[in-house]
């Protein structure tokens, strides 16, 4: 098994969908990724019924943003991460608890069929599913400006620096961007945002791959990655997908996720 | 089924409480040299504490590059994708199978936590190696142990001293991962017996087993009675009826030796049935509990290898050995997830023996939460060894190959979704019928050197539906109420306490309200997250109770810091208000870390010596 390959992020409008492109995606590769606008989805957001109930726990804090722009932003994100899982699952999203894990990764309380992160920048927002294993999606306005020179102490390898260096210089902002994006993207897939140092490992800008900083190979194919560009190439996103290689179930759906044998059996054995 | 009478195992209060019966104490005797013997006993000693230390001291100093036992001989047999040969003798003439079988068959299996702590010097250096040397064969035999024949019980004995493998073949659960899919088929044959069909691509030791425990389909329905146990010599199958197929690479247990078998009409003598037919999904479920246990019991032992790792990468080089202080929340944040792990794992390990009809639940819970709590916690230590963490040579490279390795031991979103089918149909009786009803359990549930009843597979019921754990929280929480005015970590603990129980008022309330879906095939979406926090929940009580049920002994464990950080965060998990940490909280845990990096003392309840 070499790297898996990842889904090319999928523009879904509105919570109506269409879904269709996230259920082919997961079944054929394993992973999905939705983007779309805070724009486009806070109407729904905003009239969507029993708002507190499909929140959850997350209401509160919601209800305590005092930037009306953050505030709702946050409701679409949540509500984009909802809707997409629901999907995967094929339940209704109020039934969907979503949790935060020590680190703050976000995560499904109860359904571990699904990974998922979710990045927002700008007025775009990304979900990203994978029923392999981890997950990270992170993106960046494309135009944004990343000075090599200044940022290379901070983010690169000397194998990354030995890469870039010798770029045009609309070439290597570019790439740094890319590089930044991947990064974000990897460490988020682990949970850690950017506790883990982004010097401690890289990416060979040409593979693609993931590297320890002295440019070996920091995994066995295990990790996959892929940056596209997003809304008109408004945006830059990157995926980092692991892959635990136990070779899940194409099915996702949680009606059929509790074994109907073991079901049968603890109701037989357990008394009336 | 019969069920044997009850035996408490032999106890006294020298530091060698679990001897078989029979064996007598060994108190005071000299630590036997670190040499194998052969035969069945491998000159084992007879005590549990004894036993882990002759193993730990005979698989030797893992970071010793010479040590053909070390890191740098089991990361080379996993980068060649073979499995450590060298160490595999080793185990094999220590007669590490012995642990497997239990006492009345001539063997040294006694009680499941035990067990654990003796397989955790193998699994503390290599965790494949611990599944592919040993506890697979477990997972087989135990349907034998539990419902075999005498004949068909002294016949997996026999494999198993000899140092033979009895895998298992389990058949297809629900959401399927590799090892789970596929099954096989045992048809009635006309005069007798059975035909046996089917293939499955990836069972570990399939190659070079000497007896198979195939679950296999024999009736087309579905339900409770689907399914049937065979005992397997494959020497004793006719000619071509059975195929082995080739090796299955895994990205994880690189090493180890998957591979696929296929029957084609085989035919099967009718005495190869274990217990009755139909009993294989009963079967499933009575002796899953003890794997459920075992697996965090013991794949605890790889991530305290890991925290050793994470610790030597921040002290190298550092001032008098000190961890700079951005690494002290992950350093004890992380052992305090070990020890809370341990307390759930052993709490889970010694229920089998003390609460055989109602362990089922907490062997599901221990088993939805740990596995992932340690992968968090390998993630989070993966900060701490920056690019250490990607390194292969001996000195780090076992936490790469745990990365790769766990998934495979935990079995993944198939593993927790087998558990959820235990808890799940439970939930709204335990609502209605147990919680903030039943009684608490007997202290020693929660002490590891207390004396319990005699373990025994055939006692293993599913009919219990108690909730000590649940019980023993709001006993706690009650306890601690009055010591709230002390403040400090008194104060904190009285409060997580009083949260968690807060806790599972509203998670009775939501359950209670639950459709009874026992019976019914449909399943409400919302009660897989309240399955979830609620083993959350028990997490936390099985920490109370560990906390608790400390007898003075160990002063770093009866001290509340280490509770205080571990229940801090199993809250942050479930999402309930938890207080501030204390001052002072963390630095009595990051002395202990630090003291037992420094002494090579294991990061777990029992805090033993290590080799090296």
């Amino acid at each position: 098994m070499d790297e898996p390959r990842i889904s090319t992020p999928i523009h879904v409008p509105r919570p109506a969908g269409p879904w269709q492109g996230v259920h082919e995606n997961l079944t054929r590769l394993g992973n999905a990724v939705v983007h779309t606008t805070w724009g486009e989805w806070l109407p729904a957001a905003l009239t969507a019924p029993g708002l507190r109930r499909l929140l959850g726990r997350d209401w509160t804090r919601y209800r305590r943003i005092p930037d009306a722009t953050v505030r709702y932003r946050f409701l679409a994100a949540r509500l984009l991460v909802k809707y997409t899982a629901a999907a995967a699952l094929r339940v209704e999203p109020e039934t969907l608890d979503l949790a935060y894990r020590l680190g703050g990764r976000p995560y499904l309380r109860g359904f571990d069929q699904i990974d998922l992160s979710l990045t927002h920048t700008g007025d775009l927002m990304a979900v990203g599913l994978s029923r392999h294993g981890r997950i990270g999606v992170d993106a960046e306005p494309a135009d944004r400006r990343m000075r090599f020179d200044l940022l290379q102490a901070q983010m690169c390898t000397p194998t990354e620096a030995a890469e870039l260096a010798p770029l045009p210089e609309g070439e290597q902002t570019a790439q740094t961007l890319r590089l930044w994006t991947l990064k974000e993207a990897y460490t988020k897939a682990l949970g850690q945002g950017m506790r883990l140092g982004f010097t401690e490992f890289g990416f060979g800008l040409q593979s693609g791959r993931l590297l320890a900083p002295d440019g070996s190979p920091a995994s066995r194919g295990e990790w996959a990655f892929a940056t596209h560009p997003a809304l008109g190439r408004r945006y830059l996103l990157s995926v980092a997908c692991h892959d635990t290689g136990l070779d899940a179930a194409d099915d996702t759906s949680v009606r059929t996720m509790l074994d109907p044998g073991f079901l049968a059996a603890m109701a037989h054995e357990q008394p009336g | 089924m019969t069920a044997p009478a009850s035996t408490t195992v032999g106890h006294d209060s020298h530091n060698s409480p679990d001897a078989p019966p029979g064996h007598g104490q060994l108190a005071g005797r000299p630590t036997p040299a670190p040499t194998a013997a052969s035969g069945p006993d491998g000159g084992a000693p007879p005590g549990a504490a004894e036993r882990a230390d002759w193993l730990e001291k005979l698989l030797g100093d893992p970071d010793d590059a010479h040590n053909p036992h070390g890191y740098a001989a089991l990361l080379a047999a996993d980068d060649r994708r073979e499995v450590p040969a060298a160490t595999e003798t080793l185990l094999t003439d220590a007669g590490m199978n012995a642990e497997f079988v239990p006492h009345e068959l001539g063997g040294r299996l006694v009680r499941p936590d035990i067990l654990a702590r003796v397989l955790r010097p193998v699994f503390r250096r290599d965790v494949a190696l611990g599944f592919g040397h040993g506890i697979t064969s477990l997972f087989g035999a135990s349907a034998v142990w539990a419902a075999g024949d005498e004949h068909q019980r002294r016949q997996a004995a026999r494999v198993l001293l000899a140092g033979g493998r009895t895998p298992i073949l389990h058949h297809e659960l629900a959401h399927a991962n590799a090892i789970l899919r596929d099954e096989f088929t045992a048809r009635s044959a006309p005069g007798g017996g059975f035909v046996l069909h089917g293939r499955k691509d990836v069972v570990i030791n399939a190659d070079r087993a000497d007896a198979f425990v195939m679950y296999a389909r024999t009736a087309t329905s579905t339900g409770p009675r689907s399914h049937s146990v065979l005992l397997l010599d494959p020497e004793q199958l006719p000619p071509g009826g059975l195929h082995r197929l080739p090796r299955a690479l895994t990205p994880g247990m690189r090493g180890s030796r998957f591979s696929g078998l296929m029957f084609t009409d085989c035919p099967a003598e009718a005495d190869t049935l274990v217990g009755a037919l139909g009993d294989g999904v009963p079967l499933a479920l009575r002796t899953y509990q003890v794997n459920r246990c075992l697996i965090p019991g013991t794949v605890v032992a790889g991530v305290d290898s890991v925290l050793r790792f994470a610790v030597r990468a921040a002290t190298t080089g550092r001032p008098a050995g000190a961890p700079p202080r951005r690494w002290h929340p992950v350093l004890t944040g992380v052992f305090a997830d070990l020890l809370a792990c341990d307390a759930m794992a052993v709490t889970a390990l010694r229920a089998l023996s003390l609460l055989p009809d109602s362990a089922h639940l907490l062997a599901a819970a221990v088993k939805m939460t740990m596995p992932d709590l340690l992968r968090e916690d390998l993630e989070e230590l993966s900060t701490v060894l920056g690019a250490h963490g990607y390194d292969r040579g001996p000195r780090y490279g076992g936490f790469q190959k745990l990365v790769r390795d766990l998934p495979v031991a935990g079995l993944g979103h198939a593993g927790t979704a087998a558990c959820q089918a235990v808890i799940v149909p439970q939930l709204r009786t335990l609502a209605h019928r147990s919680w903030f009803r039943t009684d608490e359990p007997a202290g020693r549930l929660f002490l590891p050197s207390a004396p319990l009843p005699a373990f025994d597979y055939r006692r293993l019921t599913l009919t219990g539906s108690d909730d000590v754990l649940t019980a023993s929280l709001i006993g706690s929480a009650e306890r601690l109420g009055p010591l709230r005015t002390t403040g400090g970590a008194w104060a904190a603990l009285a409060d997580l306490a009083e949260a968690f129980v807060q806790e599972m008022r509203a998670l009775r309330e939501q359950c209670a309200a639950l459709p009874d879906i026992a019976r019914a095939a449909l399943v409400d979406p919302r009660a897989c997250a309240l399955a979830d926090r609620y083993v959350l929940v028990l997490a936390a009580a099985a920490c109370l109770g560990v906390w608790q049920g400390q007898d003075g002994t160990d002063t770093f464990l009866s001290d509340p810091a280490w509770a205080v950080l571990a229940l801090t965060r199993i809250g942050r998990r479930l999402g309930v208000a938890v207080p501030d940490l204390p001052d002072g909280t963390t630095q009595p845990v990051l002395e202990e870390v630090l003291a037992r990096y420094r002494d090579r003392r294991s990061f777990d309840l029992y805090d033993t010596q290590l080799a090296g």
